[in-house]
């Protein structure tokens, strides 16, 4: 008998400031490989940082076929690449399924900051006649989705989930949703954002940027490293992956979300709601702590973010807690934000897939309130049969996505 | 099996006033009765040529914390989420005893904090950027300010479809409760007005340009040029069925079903109305209603040249053989284009139609558009049994969404 709950995860796009592709991004992660550099997309000479995480060798022409890639934002560009190498990932022929039931879920923190950036410019400079009616056609933030769908001829749900940095988990959940109800047969679902101005600066303000290199869990951390990116994952039932022949990267078995209703910056300082979040999303899946081998951080690289988040693993998972292994995959990419989870998605499932664990790298000194496996510096070969992906937001929002290794049994 | 959907509350930041029952009768053209905003400052609102609520008062609603946290957006929803919490009988001791969730719709959401910090970065340089003000830059700051201000620690999500968010988030909530994730979700649609999104609504050509002489922003009229853009919070408390009753909550109505439709082909000629055609059919196959159990529909319809001729395109479709029998009405005329806001202004205002017994005629409809002529279009109010009706959401990109919602069975004993 078909469970028709269950939620395959089929295919995989990526795009990232060490490289595009699942494959590339995972052998990357796994060496260790960094995406940091100077930023180059604005002028940061009235900055005291000046480090970010921007995607060097991306050529929308490339990915963009159908649209004009110069009428759609950056965003856009980055979400439709991830797309595509989903559906081709995945091995999904568009030209033989139902597009009218194929959906597109995105999470973003800042949309398509380019085109308000522009807009600001012109204000500034006093040249408002330069603006165009392309402003409303860019900027705002539902427009994502709806460039991947028109450039892929899809029907289904087209839906933004701007939940700022754990708005990735937020779309891939509601997708899974949404195929557990019937309201979709496939959905392409995940994160994307690109580099912005008025995010790093904001960043810079609240003195949360490092200088040179992001250390999750260090005891010298100094911050993140704000980045850019995109993860697109392909969502299916089990039972028609099975019935087509997909290959299966994992099983997305369930999530739990809470909201701190704290502090629009701060977490709860006990680490309540994240600890609330992962306690649903076990329930949810119907595992225990003891269940799961692999933690992918939020990790930011903040003094503030690694301490909780610990606090809160603690919390959730009691002793087991020390001996779940815990990486931050920000420590090479940066936080991509509404990217972020999204790409942390797409490493549990390969981390389910291979059996290796990316590492936390830049880590050098332990912190007296991180001392947790944080996987220090270098991959490790270990057996992940369940992974849960942490990822935490502006206004308190906290969600942990639980992905499994497809269960041999029911299908 | 799917839990039952119950709205047991209703909260609004609006042009017509902040209570539902004045709201839908001032939409019914009752203009003398009494409300909570003098008739003075209604009018003077009404005849200005944008859709700025001047008469807003945050403090009158939220009370007891500082407001300087709260852009504009965060304020209309954290207000109206005051009054539809008051309405349905969830106090604040209630609330600190269960996770209740929001789900806010937007299309903007905190756009002029966004674009207002950046200018300020780079007019006076970066160290200038005031970090309290950055915090709002995410989308979904007023979800976050009103679940802090409220104490709502259940899921907070944000929907953006466009102009079609809010009714998306109805949806989107109702799913959430019928599976059983959340007992209780507030929902929200809130969109500010502002100079950057006026900007950028005048630059794509989509206003009527109201204050000329031809400017006309009346829903399916002939002469209608484009919408008039407003601001606006709207709220509904959403519960499942059996927690509503077990509390003795009052039972306005029940999501029984919807649907989202995007039709990627949108802009080709004859395909204009098939994302609205499928969102209305999916929302009935999903009810288990036919066209003939459907009694009014309230319209997206805004004085749109071409979304309002899609939309009626849809109706016309959809409702082919009875279209004579279902009666429509829209509140933009009224109410103004309020983006995130409209699709649960709309359900506010279908709830009252089926808790009075008057719906709501589409004001100042002349000439209707001559392709949209076999629709029932409501020209004045009028009593109308509506035990269920259809809310309609069409955005400017192809995007579309419809809910049903019925009347239940308690309010029937109450009324």
């Amino acid at each position: 008998m078909t469970d028709p709950t269950r939620v395959a995860v089929t295919g995989l796009g990526l795009v990232t400031s060490i490289g595009q592709g699942r494959q590339k991004v995972w052998e990357a992660l796994l060496l260790g490989c960094c995406g940091f550099s100077p930023v180059r997309s604005f002028d940061t000479r009235g900055y005291s940082v000046h480090i970010g995480a921007e995607i060097s060798d991306f050529c929308a022409d490339q990915h963009v076929l159908e649209l004009q890639p110069s009428t759609i934002g950056r965003t856009s560009q980055l979400a439709i690449a991830a797309a595509r190498m989903a559906v081709q990932d995945g091995c999904l022929d568009l030209l033989r399924v139902d597009r009218d039931r194929i959906g597109v879920c995105v999470g973003t923190t800042s949309g398509e900051p380019g085109s308000i950036e522009r807009f600001d410019d012109q204000c500034v400079r006093g040249i408002m006649n330069a603006v165009g009616g392309e402003f409303l056609n860019g900027y705002p933030c539902h427009v994502i989705p709806l460039h991947v769908a028109r450039e892929l001829d899809l029907g289904g749900e087209a839906m933004t989930i701007p939940t700022a940095c754990a708005a990735g988990n937020y779309a891939i959940a509601h997708a899974c949703d949404l195929l557990r109800n019937g309201r979709a047969d496939y959905m392409l679902a995940g994160g994307a954002d690109s580099f912005s101005r008025i995010t790093y600066t904001g960043f810079a303000r609240l003195g949360a940027i490092a200088p040179e290199f992001c250390q999750p869990f260090d005891r010298n951390r100094k911050g993140m490293i704000p980045g850019e990116g995109a993860a697109i994952l392909l969502l299916e039932s089990t039972a028609r992956a099975v019935a087509r022949g997909a290959s299966i990267y994992c099983e997305v078995a369930g999530y739990g979300f809470s909201c701190d209703a704290h502090h629009m910056t701060a977490a709860h300082p006990q680490g309540e709601g994240a600890a609330r979040s992962m306690r649903l999303a076990m329930e949810d899946s119907g595992l225990q702590p003891s269940d799961v081998d692999y933690i992918s951080a939020h990790g930011t690289g903040t003094l503030t973010n690694d301490r909780l988040e610990t606090i809160a693993v603690k919390k959730a998972f009691g002793s087991h807690a020390y001996s779940v292994p815990i990486s931050s995959v920000k420590s090479m990419l940066g936080h991509t934000m509404g990217a972020a989870s999204a790409i942390e998605a797409a490493v549990c499932a390969l981390a389910i897939t291979h059996g290796w664990i990316p590492p936390t790298m830049h880590w050098r000194d332990r912190d007296g309130e991180c001392d947790l496996d944080y996987v220090a510096n270098s991959a490790r070969k270990h057996a992940v049969k369940v992974a849960m992906n942490n990822a935490y937001a502006f206004g308190g929002n906290n969600s942990s996505l639980i992905m499994t290794a497809r269960a041999t049994s029911g299908c | 099996m799917k839990k039952r959907v119950a709205i047991t509350g209703v909260g609004l930041i609006s042009g017509l006033g902040t209570s539902s029952a004045f709201f839908h009768r001032q939409l019914c053209g009752d203009m003398d009765d009494p409300g909570e905003i003098p008739k003075d400052v209604l009018q003077e609102h009404q005849a200005a040529p944008t859709g700025v609520l001047r008469f807003f008062k945050p403090e009158s609603y939220l009370k007891g914390k500082h407001l300087r946290p709260l852009d504009r957006t965060g304020q209309l929803l954290a207000s109206a989420a005051q009054i539809a919490l008051r309405n349905s009988g969830w106090t604040a001791e209630r609330l600190a005893r269960h996770d209740v969730g929001l789900v806010l719709g937007t299309m903007f959401g905190s756009m002029h904090t966004i674009s207002e910090f950046d200018r300020r970065s780079l007019i006076d340089g970066p160290a200038c950027a005031s970090p309290l003000n950055f915090a709002n830059t995410v989308i979904n700051s007023a979800a976050a300010q009103t679940a802090i201000w409220h104490n709502l620690r259940g899921m907070n999500s944000t929907t953006a479809t466009g102009a079609t968010s809010g009714l998306v988030a109805i949806g989107y909530a109702a799913d959430l409760i019928e599976c059983g994730r959340q007992a209780t979700v507030l929902v929200g649609g809130a969109d500010e007005f502002c100079f950057e999104a006026f900007c950028a609504f005048e630059r794509a050509a989509l206003l009527s340009g109201e204050n000329d002489e031809a400017g006309c922003f009346v829903p399916f009229d002939q002469r209608r040029t484009g919408m008039k853009l407003a601001e606006a919070a709207a709220v509904l408390v959403m519960e499942e069925w059996d927690s509503a009753a077990q509390r003795g909550a009052y039972v306005l109505g029940e999501v029984r079903g919807h649907a989202n439709g995007y039709n990627p082909k949108w802009k080709q000629s004859g395909y204009g109305a098939c994302g609205i055609i499928r969102a209305m059919r999916g929302a009935m196959r999903e009810s288990r209603s036919s066209p003939s159990d459907i009694d009014y529909i309230t319209a997206s319809a805004n004085g749109s040249v071409v979304g309002d001729r899609n939309e009626g395109l849809a109706i016309k479709t959809v409702f082919d053989g009875c279209c004579d029998r279902v009666q429509i009405s829209a509140i933009k005329s009224n109410i103004g284009e309020t983006l995130g806001a409209a699709g649960v202004l709309q359900a506010i205002d279908l709830l009252e139609a089926m808790k009075s017994g008057t719906i709501s005629g589409i004001a100042g409809l002349g000439q209707v558009d001559p392709e949209l002529s076999s629709l029932n279009l409501c020209r004045d109010s009028a009593f109308v049994d509506v035990q269920t009706g259809m809310i309609n959401s069409v955005g400017f990109d192809g995007h579309a969404c419809s809910v049903i919602i019925s009347r239940s069975a308690t309010q029937s004993n109450h009324t």
